[in-house]
């Protein structure tokens, strides 16, 4: 095995004590260490260690093989007589026998391998469960017991003695029978945990085979995994701190006990080689060799690295490493995969590159790996080079790009950013000002105290893990300086709003932000941030104006130039994201610091009071029904003195703010986006793994397309409109305006009824009074910050250019990363932004500024685009004195459905008409074009549908169809009929059905709404219908929603179908106890993340806290998985049609952003881009889409190979191949609807 | 208490029940027979002999109910048991006159009749139009001694705004037509009920009862409104548990133990008692840590000293938010509980009332609560904190 070969080549002949015993060869190589000083200086750590090492064989070996226990007996006499111990020895030992299953699985026999296999996840679970709760207990142990168990030698002593003591009285018990069972028991475990042992895998994989793969592998199982996870972060941590000797003392803890040793894989032992090979102590590594090979684990391309890594960074005699590679050949590596492979930090590359040329002087760097090319059925030419035409440049040069990459990197690396609000502009009272005095003193009070309580945390955790215990929070507290953590800490304070908030979300957001300094740092400290530096300094001539045109994507040269580099992989950092616990452990114990912490006289705001320090936050409990809701409020007397003083100042996270350069381009699901800020490339609920999993599985050149995509539109440059934002911000400092959706501020809020002394005494109403203000207040405040923190970016940015880096969800639907100001938002936001690049208006740009600025208003919904056009040449005047002016004139544009937006247009249109040629005017306005209803537009396509196909634009018509007036229509009719055959309800519903009706239901049908929410949507519409006589409005809703759902399928007959099919696949599909999953046209896969909840209890000082876990082998949540089928797949196709429309605008070289199905270019090229999106949507809907799903979940899901008696996939073969037909439809028509999209 | 029309003789008597507001419940009846009326007003009818219709019929009747959107419902059909409820009932009884008996949801009306046969008189408040017509042709039969109403006793004072249709109803309006009329808080019990906890909302239903306990409204504001209604063993071993009990001592515990006097008058097993399911199963809720083996009628009569000290109707909701945000977590100390509530001196005040420094909330007992309550109302330290807003927050919360 390996480690012989290792062992082999060490030179020296000595060998200590029993010489088959591996662990003998750390000493033999000790001694003959070129380090021989650093070796002495080990000897006395090494003896503590070599005691843990042999404890841990010893007891490994008992568990797993007898010859090796009896030798090693001979040296460890205490360790009790071999009477006893050969009983427990042969019970388990896996021998070539078949006496395990039947021992384990008496009652059962081995006839029932699948509950037998049952039991053994159910006995794991517990064992997990208890694994966890020892982890928890040890976490929160006082650190008085620590103090007392001071070194870990003489624990180890305790606990062995302890051992023996134990074994003794259980001979004298000479119970028997309960020994066989307790071995018994073991056996179990253990044959499900290592995976080294063959038979319990063969027992295993004949369940599998029997069972197919419904039963998930024991090593899937969630607890475990996330147990796995948190010890490999752990460990990394001690990595990062470099501090080998604590990774070292933790992987033992683990790899010592024969229970906890199964959570150690063989990257837990890769870390700790590492971090042993930073440093250069190889002894150590062939050590951990050494306990790979005992437990039967295969050392890994990265244990070989980092011993190759050790040998070049010690200048080892070329024997030494010779023997090393010739070991990696043996297990089937080569050595030019560590190259291709393993993802270097540091210098670890460079060392491992020195030791292999010690051995062989001319080795060669392998050249990088050929680029791929995408070969998406939808993007023939896309990708060919033939046709390839240079990518589009900014108004930059590489200087002035080179310049804000600059400020960008900066910006990052402070992770923060403290930006001025658009308030600071208000003059400042006496009071305001003594209040930031006041809050001033307190803050720098805070923050002592708040530091003193983590230094004083970090002290009692330090003794607490020299103990038995060991506080999976201790290495995370050291990560970075106490300063950050009291930073961090003082942030959450500042920005808690008055309502207070839930534990748990303040919990993540601590621990989140620690874990994103921690990733910066590590960026930085591994070297990463240096080469994307040297990367992006070659990338952004791909981009500027004054550099030779290029013929590539962002991410195609990109990968050039890390190809050119020589960087292979390393630019991605080894995947080290903390698991959900963790991180919401961490939080927790930070938010306790902080509410035992930060204290306020409580006399502060009234000096009669007796001077008492009380504290700010406190813990508190909300009761919903049945649930508990933990929460952290501040004090009355903090929020006073914070909304006293009116501060001005807003700190925001440096991925809130837009990206101050091009952002870097997405060239694989781990690395894009931001320079430094961690961003996922899919975006999912917290602690989901599974799309992660699905991307990495994903070869990545099928990803291409959705890469360069969202390249594209984060590729766009913005800046603000500057006079919009002004008479914005001037109405927000003012009182704002609740009509024009500029909140107004707290002041304004309604108060509660004159405060009576005790509120004890008032009454219901008085109550009901005083919370309806309260709620109202409530809901201005956040409303109200939102705001603010939007505004307030966008003022921070008004002089400079900046983008939006882009990722997706998990249905591949774009969105831009900073979360408070970007196109996507309401109605004020979109108006300040344009697009940064300016185009000349053309022959018909000013005519769709106009057309745009009616579409704004809602008015002419119903009219031609000529119609449009001429009515807005009618109202020119109107226009133009919205746009003169905007607060003083007559107001025009306010009563319109989207004023500012409506504002924005007003203006642009008043400087192009005004400009002596319209058509030479640089617009930098973004023109939007909308699908209409464009769910049902992808349905009607899907089915080809013609009525649902007129009804929804996709066949050219003179004025634009209306498909909620045309269902309420078909509604009516089928009333007239039934209130001609008596139907009293629908003679009472008589002149009551309109559009205004039904659209709510008929938007919401594509999205699944159902029956039950359809009524309630029904008759929330009668009821704002003032006549309506109210007795009859459960009935008339109830058969309005039938109604409509019937004219749907009247119209839209095929969608239907479709519909239904879609919802029984994924029903069917469930109730097999899997996920749904398919792949998009552009090669997207996809998996919808329902899974029945399973919560896990965080045991925590102040509250237990209950955490949703999910996971890969939970059991789908079947009316999830259902329901949200048939909305999911149509979202998964808008958002493929977003993608090739705005690929292929990428082509024809026109600026696009999208806002889900409403498109945005320049005024010059929305002709272009309708073009562009009505191929796109004929060529995407020209493939087999419903076949090519069919053929991929029959392959999924009932592929021969498995078994196929059972009813259930019968069934859904069935289902599945019953494709939905489809109506005579003509697509190409799409063609030619101009209102298709508009 | 007795509804029937005054007797023209007993002038004397009557007149103290009129002076306490009551009024005749069925208009238009005939005076009732001489011999009848002394009995009568003595809460005693004379036992009109019906037939009690065999379990198994009344199971067919039961079973009649299975549209899926009648909701689980159990109901009692052995004559057997219905003996042993009506004489747990009338047990314990004084002599003076008796209150009149409300019965929730009687359904096929097995412990009506038994009830009727025992000279009870009853009103009946039925919420299945389906068993109404049987009921009312009962009470058509009868002089005056049960009076049927269609109605939720569940679903009383919803507190969705607009109008209340039924069986949903107001009170107000069951107290009216029933004819009961609001006594003072330390008079005798003027109204006795008796249910079966509707299992799905048993929770849900307890704690609004308490609300209303506590705030005298609904059905508390006629007066001691004593409760008799069969709940699963769980929840009985909940509302009796003792200090320290893992897992049973709840605020639920504390708060109506200080607010009633709970008397177990009978346990039967689950089996005894029919559901309206299509399986005829049983439908025993789920238990994990306690024994549910059984449903127990309890009867909960609310304590007369309730509002004397402290305590108001006006401020039980601070009372019982505390209860809540105590036990919450019942192995906190009470120190922490009050030191996070910013009530500086609450070293002091648990040594004022005698409570270990270090006691773990689960381990006070409710009078000890009670006590505490009122101390903390009487230092006014609740109003002087944050605390009161809370309080009414959480009523909007909890009083759903």
């Amino acid at each position: 095995m390996a480690l012989l070969g290792l062992r082999a080549a060490l030179p020296g002949p000595a060998r200590l004590r029993g010489g088959g015993i591996p662990w003998s060869v750390l000493r033999t190589y000790s001694s003959a260490s070129p380090k021989e000083k650093a070796a002495r200086n080990a000897v006395c750590e090494r003896t503590e260690l070599l005691e843990a090492v042999l404890k841990a064989r010893v007891k490994q070996l008992q568990a797993s093989n007898v010859p090796e226990v009896m030798v090693n007996k001979v040296e460890l006499a205490p360790l009790g007589s071999d009477k006893y111990q050969d009983p427990l020895g042969k019970a388990v030992a896996p021998g070539p026998t078949e006496e395990k299953p039947a021992a384990s699985g008496q009652g059962e026999g081995p006839a029932q391998p699948s509950s037998w296999v049952e039991k053994l996840k159910k006995e794991m679970y517990i064992r997990q469960l208890k694994v966890e709760q020892k982890l928890s207990i040890a976490a929160s142990r006082p650190a008085l017991e620590g103090q007392a168990k001071a070194k870990p030698k003489g624990k180890a002593k305790d606990k062995a003695k302890a051992k023996v003591k134990a074994k003794k009285s259980q001979k004298n018990q000479k119970s028997a029978k309960a020994k066989v069972a307790a071995a018994r028991s073991h056996a179990v475990s253990h044959s499900v945990y290592s995976p080294s042992k063959p038979r319990a895998v063969a027992v295993k994989k004949a369940a599998k085979a029997q069972r197919s793969q419904r039963v998930p592998g024991a090593k899937d199982s969630n607890q475990y995994k996330v147990l796995q996870q948190t010890i490999l972060s752990n460990l990394e941590c001690f990595l990062f701190l470099q501090q080998p000797e604590e990774a070292e003392r933790l992987l033992l803890l683990y790899h010592s006990s024969p229970v906890k040793r199964r959570l150690l894989n063989i990257s837990a032992y890769d870390v700790v080689m590492r971090s042993w090979a930073r440093k250069g102590h190889l002894q150590r590594i062939n050590r951990l060799f050494s306990m790979l090979e005992s437990v039967g684990l295969r050392p890994s391309l990265d244990s070989y690295s980092a011993a190759l890594e050790c040998m070049g960074r010690n200048q080892s005699s070329p024997k030494v490493i010779q023997r090393c590679v010739q070991q990696l050949k043996k297990d089937g590596f080569h050595v030019d995969e560590l190259f291709q492979q393993c993802l270097f930090e540091e210098d670890e590359k460079e060392k491992v590159l020195s030791a292999i040329r010690i051995v062989q002087p001319n080795y060669q760097l392998p050249p990088p790996p050929k680029p791929q090319t995408c070969k998406a059925s939808l993007l023939p030419d896309f990708y060919s080079k033939e046709k390839m035409v240079s990518y589009p440049k900014l108004d930059f040069s590489v200087q002035e790009l080179q310049e804000r990459f600059q400020q960008q990197l900066e910006m990052e690396l402070d992770n923060t950013v403290t930006i001025e609000s658009v308030e600071s502009a208000k003059p400042l009272t006496p009071q305001a000002i003594k209040a930031r005095k006041v809050l001033a003193t307190l803050r720098s009070q805070w923050h002592d105290s708040i530091l003193q309580a983590l230094q004083k945390s970090k002290r009692s955790m330090s003794r607490l893990k020299t103990a038995s215990g060991y506080n999976m929070l201790y290495p995370y507290l050291y990560l970075l300086p106490d300063e950050e953590y009291v930073g961090i800490m003082l942030q959450i304070l500042n920005t808690l709003s008055p309502q207070g908030e839930s534990l748990a979300v303040l919990a993540r957001e601590l621990g989140s932000k620690v874990y994103n300094r921690y990733i910066t740092q590590r960026k930085l400290r591994s070297r990463q941030l240096e080469k994307v530096q040297e990367i992006y300094e070659d990338y952004i001539h791909l981009l500027a104006k004054d550099s030779q045109p290029d013929e590539y994507l962002p991410r195609e040269y990109w990968e050039k130039l890390v190809a050119e580099a020589g960087f292979g992989p390393s630019l991605n950092l080894k995947d080290c994201s903390w698991p959900y616990m963790l991180l919401m452990r961490l939080g927790m114990h930070m938010l306790e610091l902080l509410v035992k912490a930060v204290k306020v006289p409580r006399n502060i705001l009234n000096p009669r009071l007796e001077p008492k320090l009380i504290p700010v936050l406190y813990h508190i409990y909300s009761f919903r029904s049945s649930w508990q809701v933990g929460l952290i409020k501040p004090h009355p007397i903090f929020s006073q003195i914070v909304s006293d003083a009116a501060e001005t100042l807003l700190t925001f996270n440096s991925s809130a703010i837009p990206m101050l350069c091009p952002p870097v381009p997405w060239t694989s699901p781990h690395f894009g986006a931001f320079v430094l800020n961690d961003t996922k490339l899919m975006r999912f609920v917290d602690g989901a793994v599974q799309h992660q999993m699905l991307l990495e599985q994903c070869p990545l050149v099928n990803l291409h397309p959705v890469l360069d995509a969202l390249n594209q539109l984060g590729n766009c440059a913005w800046k603000i409109n500057q006079p919009v934002l002004d008479i914005i911000i001037s109405i927000f400092n003012d009182k704002g305006n609740e009509k024009l959706d500029i909140p107004p501020p707290i002041s304004e809020a309604p108060r509660p009824p004159a405060a009576s002394s005790n509120s004890s005494t008032w009454n219901k109403s008085q109550k009901h009074k005083f919370l309806l203000c309260k709620k109202k207040a409530a809901e201005m405040h956040s409303l109200r910050m939102d705001a603010l923190y939007k505004l307030s970016i966008a003022n921070y940015v008004r002089d400079k250019v900046f983008w939006f880096p882009h990722n997706m969800d998990f249905r591949g639907r774009t969105y831009p990363c900073p979360p408070y100001f970007n196109h996507l938002g309401n109605d004020v936001t979109r108006a300040i932004l344009l697009f940064a690049e300016g185009k000349p208006l053309g022959p018909n740009g000013l005519d769709w500024l106009k057309i745009h600025l009616i579409n704004l208003t809602g008015l002419k919904k119903k009219n031609a685009l000529q119609e449009r056009l001429e009515y807005a040449n009618e109202i020119m005047e109107e226009i133009l004195d919205s746009a003169d002016h905007p607060l003083t004139g007559r107001k025009w544009w306010m009563n319109t459905d989207e004023p500012w937006q409506a504002l924005a247009c007003c203006m642009e249109i008043a400087r192009a008409s005004r400009s002596p040629d319209p058509a030479a005017y640089v617009s930098h306005f973004p023109v939007h074009q909308d699908g209409s209803c464009n769910g049902l537009q992808h349905y009607a396509a899907l089915g080809r549908d013609l009525i649902g196909a007129i009804s929804v634009n996709l066949m050219p018509c003179s004025v634009p169809q209306d498909v909620y007036s045309a269902v309420a229509q078909q509604v009516e009719e089928f009333r007239k009929k039934d209130a001609e055959q008596g139907v009293k309800i629908a003679r009472v519903l008589q002149g009551f059905i309109s559009r205004k009706v039904v659209k709510q239901t008929v938007m919401t049908v594509v999205y699944g709404v159902t029956r039950y929410g359809g009524r309630l949507q029904m008759e929330k519409r009668l009821k704002e219908t003032e006549e309506f006589p109210e007795e009859y409005l459960w009935e008339a809703s109830h058969y309005l929603v039938k109604q409509v759902f019937n004219g749907i399928k009247e119209m839209f007959s095929a969608t239907r179908d479709i519909q239904t099919w879609l919802t029984e696949s994924a029903k069917l599909i469930a109730q097999s106890g899997q996920t749904v999953e398919w792949v998009t046209p552009l090669g997207l896969p996809i998996v919808q993340p329902y899974y029945r909840s399973r919560s896990t209890v965080l045991n925590c000082g102040m509250q237990n806290l209950s955490v949703k876990t999910s996971t890969t082998n939970q059991k789908p949540d079947t009316v999830k998985q259902k329901n949200a089928f048939p909305p999911n797949f149509i979202h998964s196709l808008d958002s493929t049609h977003m993608m090739l429309t705005a690929l292929h605008c990428l082509r024809q070289g026109l600026t696009f952003v999208s806002v889900h199905d409403c498109y945005w270019t320049h005024a010059l090229t929305v002709d272009v881009m309708n073009q562009i999106c009505r191929q796109q949507f004929v060529a995407l809907h020209s493939e087999k889409i419903l076949q090519d799903l069919s053929e991929f979940m029959l392959e999924k899901y009932c592929s021969p190979g498995r078994e196929t008696r059972a009813l259930w996939q019968k069934k859904l073969m069935e289902q599945l191949s019953n494709v939905p037909r489809t109506g005579e439809f003509n697509l190409k028509k799409v063609m030619d609807s101009t209102y298709f999209f508009s | 208490m007795l509804a029937g029309r005054a007797p023209p003789g007993a002038a004397g008597r009557c007149r103290r029940f009129l002076a306490a507001g009551l009024r005749p419940l069925l208009c238009g009846l005939l005076p009732p027979p001489c011999w009848a009326t002394a009995r009568r007003s003595a809460g005693q009818w004379p036992s009109p002999g019906l037939r009690v219709p065999e379990a198994a019929e009344a199971e067919r009747l039961v079973q009649q109910l299975q549209r899926p959107d009648v909701s689980l419902r159990r109901f009692i059909a052995c004559p057997r048991l219905a003996r042993t409820v009506q004489r747990c009932l009338q047990g314990g009884a004084g002599p003076g006159p008796q209150p009149v008996l409300l019965e929730c949801a009687p359904g096929p009306g097995i412990l009506t009749r038994t009830l009727l046969n025992a000279g009870v008189r009853v009103v009946a408040l039925e919420n299945n139009s389906a068993f109404l017509p049987n009921l009312q042709s009962l009470e058509n039969s009868l002089d005056g001694q049960l009076k049927v109403i269609y109605g939720d006793f569940f679903r009383l004072d919803p507190l969705v705004s607009g109008t209340v249709k039924p069986p949903a109803m107001c009170s107000d309006k069951l107290f009216e037509t029933m004819g009961v009329a609001a006594v003072p808080w330390r008079a005798d019990v003027p109204l006795k009920v008796f249910g079966i906890l509707p299992q799905r909302k048993e929770r849900v239903t307890l704690w609004r009862l308490l609300f209303a306990l506590y705030e005298c409204s609904s059905i508390y504001r006629c007066g001691r409104v004593e409760l008799n209604i069969f709940i699963s063993e769980k929840e009985y071993k909940v509302l009796t548990a003792k200090p320290g009990e893992a897992r049973a001592y709840q605020a639920l515990t504390v708060l109506w133990q200080v607010g009633c006097e709970i008397q177990l008058l009978h346990m039967e097993p689950w089996s005894s008692f029919v559901t309206n399911l299509k399986n005829g199963g049983l439908a025993i809720p789920k238990t994990r840590w306690l024994p549910n083996d059984h449903l127990c009628l309890v009867r909960l009569t609310p304590q007369q000293n309730l509002f004397t000290g402290a305590l108001k109707p006006t401020n039980s909701a601070t009372f019982i938010f505390m209860v809540k945000q105590c036990l919450v977590k019942p192995k906190s100390k009470l120190t922490d509980r009050l030191n996070s509530w910013s009530l500086d001196n609450g070293g002091k005040l648990l040594r004022a009332l005698e409570i270990p420094k270090n006691a773990q909330t689960r381990n006070l007992y409710p009078e000890d609560y009670r006590r505490l309550f009122e101390v903390l109302q009487n230092s006014s330290v609740f109003t002087e904190t944050w605390f009161h807003d809370e309080v009414l927050e959480s009523i909007r919360n909890i009083n759903l």
